[in-house]
């Protein structure tokens, strides 16, 4: 029998570069099945492209867009690849500076849905009994409430000028299911063999949550998480354009409304392209997630891994 | 998800209702006529009640006034006949004496008598309001009711007299007593006196009896439609009501078609639609973008019929909010607001942009004021004249934008109600147009327009849009700028001026102004002179209207925007007649039309 004597903090070294071999790996890991279907990077390349447009968008026009008092709803030209609207502004410029918004919004609902929805279930499945039994109630209860008259309701006494506030209600109301669903992945691991040794260690409850569970289930989670964002942006336009929310002209609800109501656009074909360009951002913003999706399915899901 | 879900099913519902209809109809040769009613949306539970608000009664179908109202720009007792076929009146108003039509029957063959008007006026009793309200003080009210005859009824006008008492007495809603009668008590008539000249807990006691019987007479559902009007009541479901010809009608022989279907609508674009598909005989005023407008015209046989709206749009100041107490604010904003721009980008077809600010639509304006409506400031877009204004208030401007008197940043919050496009287009224009020149604006949207005038009213907001210049009477073209919303209120018959900011005063203006005009510099108190307007001369009403014009346009409580056109749709592919531009009946229904002779099936 050989028996290897390491020096001391040998150990550490070669769990940290285990640690870092593996975040290397992971990443070729992501990156080749990326690359393994195209649609997937074209996905990648729509949702950096909206980020990008996001974050930098509203500093690649002036803060009061130019108007053109002679082309109100003029057609699609080089000028104006989507037209303008119904103050000769162009359409295009609208929904680049616009997407902050939307996509701010998205992303607080997001998080503010994972968060909690993550929390509660995990606790509510791990702990079990008088907890799990109060929180699900909670959980029936959020997704009970009627979420549209509920948000119509609160639109009369608060104005939502901040994404955030606007993500922080949807956030707020949606996060039943994401809770529901890890509080039922919890049960099911929390009977597996390595969390029984995991207690059996004695290891505290924070690490086997945090260090067992939570990893086991992040694929769901991230999952969610994208999901959850392309709820938010149904939600926030819908309502806008329901025009139960501030005016902002540039809001891609508030675009749709008024090329509906103010323009006819699914009467005449003259403001068509003022709805169709946020119509488009919204579906190739919901394409590119859901291309991102699949892509995670085969990332975390080693069986689906083709190799 | 669940939200998009239940925003899909609420256009799913609206679609259904889009494509309902009465069911398929075999007609004589007169045919079906098909219209909406610009008023009111179908309600198919509604009663067939005229003084439920959503009731199936449509004006001029089936709901009979006394009389029907002419579009004259400055006279409001110009009035067509219908149940009344004619009217005396004395000259100070003080009598009415009505005579009825003497072949007007209810549609189940019993005659229309002065005992049904009387019942009418009773039930309008309950209800409040103009020539029927129970304080014997109120301007205008009625002091008595005499039936002379079965078909002659004489009313008198109470001490407090106001010029808009035959008006208001002639469009009272006829029912039938037979039907109706059975919601008074017995002794109504000695309660209501008791309730008008008695004092004490006995006339207390009576009014509240009969205000108590306000909800009864809305909630009365009766079990089929009885119609002094051309048409009856057939049926009603979400999408149509569908209305047949009455054979007792007085002048049946003036009703061509068999039938009218009154279809329904969500908003405005499913009007549209409508007439794309040359579905309607006739739309009332519609608001229309200039795409819609040009695809309606190509239609076959569609036509669009324009004349007199006494209606206009303003930007009305909370003048108990800083800075809008300051007139030179006020002005400022008007020379910076290019009201074509404006119009041109909200209402195209539907309006024209306001000459000036006088309170008064601009055709009525010119007959009130004649050469006078020339000498007001008409407020054309002058950057230079705004700036001036602007230091005259004290307001600073650094970096290329202004702010308030102390330095701090000032932003324009334009109010509307997200419902009404115009608005809230003609809204981003003002935005931008004042952005442009160095003022920060936003636009701010309510939810509903029920909303919208609650916060209003409780002094929510700093600027908002405001309908006004609601003719044709002055006195009620004034209310609008110097009434109620601005702190004059009729108390036991004495106008007093409230607080900004209570009781409805959302407009908080000074009670009163100096006003420059021919004669000099003069103070006045607008809303007295407005109060005046309803029992003055005609004369000293032209007098009173020259101030007020005046001080609408120096003090600008509002900025006058646009004035409205009343754009009516007709289709002559089924039938012809219909009036002509700037007709004095182009306000009525298409079922006053019929009554008037006009409306007649096209010859193949």
């Amino acid at each position: 029998m050989t028996v290897t004597v390491l020096p001391p903090g040998a150990g550490e070294v070669a769990a940290g570069t285990t640690r870092a071999a593996l975040r290397r790996n992971f990443w070729r890991g992501v990156w080749r099945v990326l690359c393994r279907k195209p649609s997937r990077m074209a996905g990648v390349v729509i949702v950096v492209g909206f980020a990008v447009m996001g974050v930098v968008g509203p500093l690649l026009y002036p803060a009061n867009l130019p108007r053109d008092d002679n082309a109100l709803y003029a057609a699609p030209s080089l000028q104006h690849p989507f037209g303008t609207d119904f103050e000769g502004t162009d359409v295009l410029a609208l929904v680049v500076t616009g997407a902050r918004y939307v996509l701010l919004t998205g992303l607080a609902t997001a998080v503010i849905t994972v968060a909690l929805g993550t929390a509660i279930g995990l606790f509510a499945g791990f702990r079990r009994g008088g907890w799990d039994t109060a929180l699900m109630r909670l959980t029936d209860l959020n997704l009970a409430i009627p979420g549209l008259p509920l948000l119509l309701v609160l639109s009369t006494v608060w104005k939502f000028t901040s994404p955030l506030s606007m993500g922080l209600v949807l956030g707020l109301l949606g996060w039943g299911g994401v809770a529901r669903a890890v509080r039922s992945q919890t049960l099911s691991l929390r009977e597996r063999g390595f969390i029984e040794a995991a207690r059996g260690l004695g290891l505290p409850t924070t690490h086997i949550i945090g260090r067992e569970l939570l990893p086991s289930m992040a694929p769901y989670i991230a999952m969610n998480m994208l999901i959850a964002v392309t709820g938010a942006v149904y939600a926030q336009v819908g309502l806008f354009f329901l025009g139960v929310l501030p005016f902002d002209a540039n809001n891609w609800g508030v675009m749709l409304n008024l090329a509906v109501f103010s323009g006819g656009a699914l009467t005449t074909p003259a403001a068509l392209p003022y709805l169709l360009a946020p119509l488009i951002a919204i579906l190739l913003l919901t394409l590119g997630i859901v291309l991102i999706v699949d892509a995670m399915d085969e990332i975390f899901n080693p069986r689906l891994r083709e190799e | 998800m669940k939200l998009l879900a239940a925003i899909a099913a609420l256009a799913s519902i609206a679609t259904a209702t889009a494509c309902g209809s009465a069911g398929t109809e075999s007609s004589g040769q007169g045919g079906i006529y098909t219209t909406i009613d610009g008023s009111k949306q179908i309600n198919a539970s509604a009663p067939i009640n005229p003084f439920n608000p959503v009731g199936s009664v449509f004006d001029g179908y089936n709901g009979m006034a006394l009389a029907w109202p002419k579009n004259d720009p400055i006279d409001p007792n110009q009035f067509y006949p219908a149940i009344a076929r004619s009217w005396d009146v004395s000259p100070d108003q003080s009598a009415v004496v009505i005579h009825l039509q003497p072949d007007a029957r209810w549609s189940d063959g019993k005659p229309v008598t002065s005992e049904d008007v009387r019942v009418s006026i009773g039930l309008a009793y309950t209800q409040g309001g103009t020539a029927y309200a129970i304080d014997p003080k109120a301007a205008g009210a009625a002091a008595s009711i005499q039936v002379v005859d079965p078909k002659t009824i004489r009313i008198t006008q109470g001490a407090n007299k106001s010029n808009m008492f035959l008006s208001n007495l002639l469009s009272t809603d006829i029912v039938p007593a037979h039907v109706f009668g059975q919601l008074l008590p017995a002794d109504f008539w000695q309660k209501l006196k008791v309730a008008q000249t008695g004092k004490g807990p006995a006339a207390d006691r009576d009014k509240n009896v009969i205000t108590g019987l306000a909800d009864k007479v809305i909630a009365f559902s009766p079990p089929h439609d009885v119609s002094a009007g051309p048409f009856v009541l057939e049926r009603v479901n979400p999408g149509a009501a569908l209305l047949t010809r009455n054979p007792y009608f007085y002048d049946r022989r003036l009703i061509v078609p068999d039938k009218v279907e009154m279809l329904n609508y969500s908003g405005n674009e499913q009007i549209w639609n409508y007439l794309i598909a040359g579905k309607l005989d006739n739309a009332p005023f519609t608001s229309v973008p200039s795409a819609v407008l040009d695809r309606i015209r190509q239609v076959r046989g569609s036509k669009v019929i324009s004349g007199f709206s006494p209606v206009s749009t303003s930007l009305a100041f909370n003048q108990a909010h800083k800075p809008y107490d300051n007139v030179h604010v006020r002005r400022a904003l008007a020379y910076l607001i290019n009201r074509a721009q404006v119009t041109k980008i909200a209402s195209p077809e539907g309006g024209t942009a306001s000459e000036t600010t006088s309170g008064i639509h601009a055709a009525a304006a010119k007959v009130w004021l004649g050469q006078a409506f020339n000498g007001l400031d008409p407020y054309r877009l002058d950057p230079a004249k705004a700036a001036a204004e602007l230091k005259a208030a004290g307001m600073t401007r650094r970096g290329g934008k202004w702010a308030l008197p102390d330095g701090k940043p000032w932003t324009v919050q334009i109010h509307v109600p997200a419902a009404f496009s115009d608005w809230v287009s003609a809204a981003k224009s003002i935005s931008s147009q004042l952005t442009d020149h160095g003022i920060d604006a936003t636009v701010v949207t309510s939810a509903d327009y029920t909303l919208y005038l609650t916060e209003l009213a409780a002094g929510k907001y700093d600027v908002g849009f405001w309908l006004m210049g609601l003719g044709p009477s002055p006195y009620n073209i004034f209310q609008r700028l110097f009434g109620q919303a601005n702190g004059w209120q009729m108390f036991g018959g004495r106008l007093e001026h409230v607080a900004p900011g209570t009781q409805g005063n959302w407009m908080g203006g000074p009670e009163k102004v100096a006003v420059a005009g021919p004669d000099g510099t003069t103070t006045v108190d607008p809303g007295e002179l407005t109060s005046r307007l309803g029992y003055a001369s005609q004369d000293e009403q032209k007098k009173i209207v020259a101030v007020l014009a005046r001080t609408a346009n120096q003090q600008l409580p509002v900025i006058q925007l646009w004035d409205y056109v009343n754009t009516q749709f007709v289709n002559t592919s089924r039938y012809t007649g219909f009036p002509p531009d700037d007709d004095q009946s182009l306000r009525l229904s298409s079922g006053v039309w019929m009554q008037l002779g006009m409306i007649r099936k096209r010859q193949a």
